[in-house]
């Protein structure tokens, strides 16, 4: 990959790359990090990618491996990362004053902050899909192409994730 | 708006994500990139478990001798930059071996491991760095027969030869037990003309009583049986000899002392546990696979819709492709079937929709053909 090709794909797709690692990792630390192995593995992967075709796909596919591999040291990180500074990044990064639409101000902070604590804690078999779609704005087909699953599993993966966050929430909200 | 079109939105909004790539961050990864194209020699390459390495095939006429002289463990980590590593090669846990055969094309070495309690005292201060007491670390070189190096790993011809390094335990079925279900990973580097490869996966020391081998081949990243044969009854994994490629098999020198036999025996269960088994924690998912299996039983009373029934196809990765109607499913054909199985596949996916249930099913013929099938749960 050339580095205008590089400087392309950061641009396009580093966002939501970004805003993908960022809610696995659930921390910045490690979100950058995350991040940063994933383009410099893409660099190396390249020319397995189709640059026509989907090119996110591509790269949450290498942040998920990536993270699979690395979740030891994630998972040591995230027990001395302190929790405080977590939310205090998520409540600054997930509020851009300017973006304050309609739809935004119907969610309160508080049951933002409680949505994203009960997405944190599914199963990454759940998880992963709901952030995909979610955060990372991937269609069904994409996710399936991306995990090797059927439509069909994506959409009961998304419905179990949903089922499963509910329940969490209920039982914290009584 | 109905609870599903609430939730999504709610979801949409809770998780969409406003945080964005620092500049720095990405200015970072162009110069590393930029740095990258320009770089020569002493390259680290961490390659994760199930990412390949590039292929691209570029001849080049190679005329640099390699060295005869190997480095040590101990070099090698320093050079792959693990530094914690390095000083457990040189610990008393560390187990000098320094066992070459050759295979195929190639010679291979295996210069030294190392596992044990021993490791946890040099973790002391650099996270970044750690070294994990209950994980194995050898390092093993690969180097030409002819003499002729081995591409570095900036050459593009470099991994155009993938090799599969992983511990055996003997009695257990390879192609369960390997360094990839072992959690396993490796780095690699090449110096002077000869590819040193440190490979880690979690302790093969709690299996020093039962025997454990380190398994070498090449022509695939991946375990490969055309490379291994093992003996169900023995328990014996031995090399092919009419292999097309390199294939050996060392045994790991382990102290029997340390085996743990309690250890180990709950480690394969977690190991070998079906997947399905290690969900039921979850009352949700329990009751999903109880679901599954009531539609499974199911099954025998559907009707086959004949115009589903097709022969699979397969892609450049050797997974089956199946498309009929709504349904288009890409998956490796060992997810449906284990070794020398024939008949129906375990795994049946079903759909539903207001009620209705389909179930695609897939069934192996003793010539191997695959054929996919949906069948009408009425």
């Amino acid at each position: 990959m050339d580095i205008d090709e590089l400087t392309n794909l950061i641009k396009t797709h580093g966002k939501a790359l970004y805003g993908f690692c960022y809610r696995l990792a659930g921390n910045k630390e490690d979100a950058d990090d995350l991040y940063q192995e994933t383009f410099l593995k893409a660099i190396e992967l390249i020319h397995k990618m189709d640059t026509n075709q989907n090119p996110k796909g591509f790269l949450i596919s290498i942040a998920i491996r990536l993270r699979k591999n690395n979740r030891r040291k994630f998972a040591w990180r995230q027990r001395i990362a302190p929790t405080a500074e977590l939310n205090e990044a998520v409540d600054k990064a997930s509020l851009p004053e300017t973006e304050a639409t309609p739809e935004n101000v119907v969610l309160s902070l508080e049951l933002r902050d409680t949505i994203q604590a009960a997405a944190d804690r599914l199963e990454d078999k759940l998880k992963i899909p709901l952030y995909m779609h979610y955060t990372a704005e991937m269609s069904i087909e994409e996710i399936a192409s991306v995990l090797s699953i059927p439509p069909g599993t994506v959409k009961s993966r998304l419905f179990k994730a949903r089922r499963n966050m509910k329940k969490l929430l209920e039982v914290e909200s009584t | 708006m109905n609870d599903s079109e609430k939730w999504d939105r709610m979801l949409k909004q809770a998780l969409a994500s406003g945080v964005e790539p620092e500049e720095k961050l990405n200015q970072g990864i162009i110069n590393h990139a930029k740095e990258r194209n320009s770089m020569k020699r002493v390259h680290k390459k961490r390659i994760s478990v199930g990412v390949l390495v590039a292929v691209l095939t570029l001849v080049m006429s190679v005329t640099a001798i390699a060295a005869t002289q190997f480095f040590s463990s101990k070099q090698v980590a320093v050079h792959l930059g693990e530094q914690i590593l390095a000083k457990a090669f040189e610990s008393s846990d560390a187990i000098e071996v320094n066992q070459s055969v050759a295979s195929g094309d190639y010679k291979f070495t295996l210069h030294g491991i190392v596992s044990g309690a021993g490791l946890k005292e040099l973790n002391s201060s650099s996270p970044a760095n750690e070294i994990h007491p209950d994980r194995t670390y050898a390092v093993v070189s690969i180097a030409r027969q002819d003499g002729s190096p081995m591409p570095n790993t900036s050459d593009p011809a470099y991994g155009e030869e993938p090799f599969f390094i992983s511990p055996f335990i003997k009695g257990l079925k390879p192609w369960q037990v390997n360094i990839f279900t072992m959690k396993g990973g490796y780095s690699e580097t090449v110096l002077d003309g000869i590819q040193y490869r440190l490979i880690e996966c979690d302790g093969v020391e709690m299996f020093a009583d039962r025997g454990v081998y380190l398994a070498i081949s090449s022509g695939s990243p991946f375990y490969n049986s055309d490379a291994f044969a093992y003996n169900e009854s023995t328990g014996e994994v031995s090399a092919k000899s009419d292999y097309d490629g390199a294939a050996v098999l060392l045994d790991l020198p382990l102290d029997k002392a340390k085996a743990d036999p309690v250890k180990a025996e709950a480690y394969l269960q977690e190991l070998l546990k079906e997947p399905a088994a290690s969900t039921n924690a979850d009352p949700a998912e329990a009751e999903l696979v109880k679901q599954i299996e009531d539609l499974k039983k199911r099954l025998a009373d559907g009707k086959v819709l004949p115009e589903s029934v097709k022969e699979v196809t397969y892609d450049k990765e050797g997974r089956i492709n199946y498309e009929y109607n709504d349904w288009n499913v890409k998956l490796s054909p060992e997810m449906l079937f284990a070794e020398g199985q024939t008949g129906f596949s375990d795994a049946v996916q079903f759909s539903e929709s207001d009620g209705h249930y389909l179930g695609l099913q897939f069934h192996k013929d003793e010539k191997g053909v695959i054929t996919g099938r949906v069948i009408d749960l009425e």
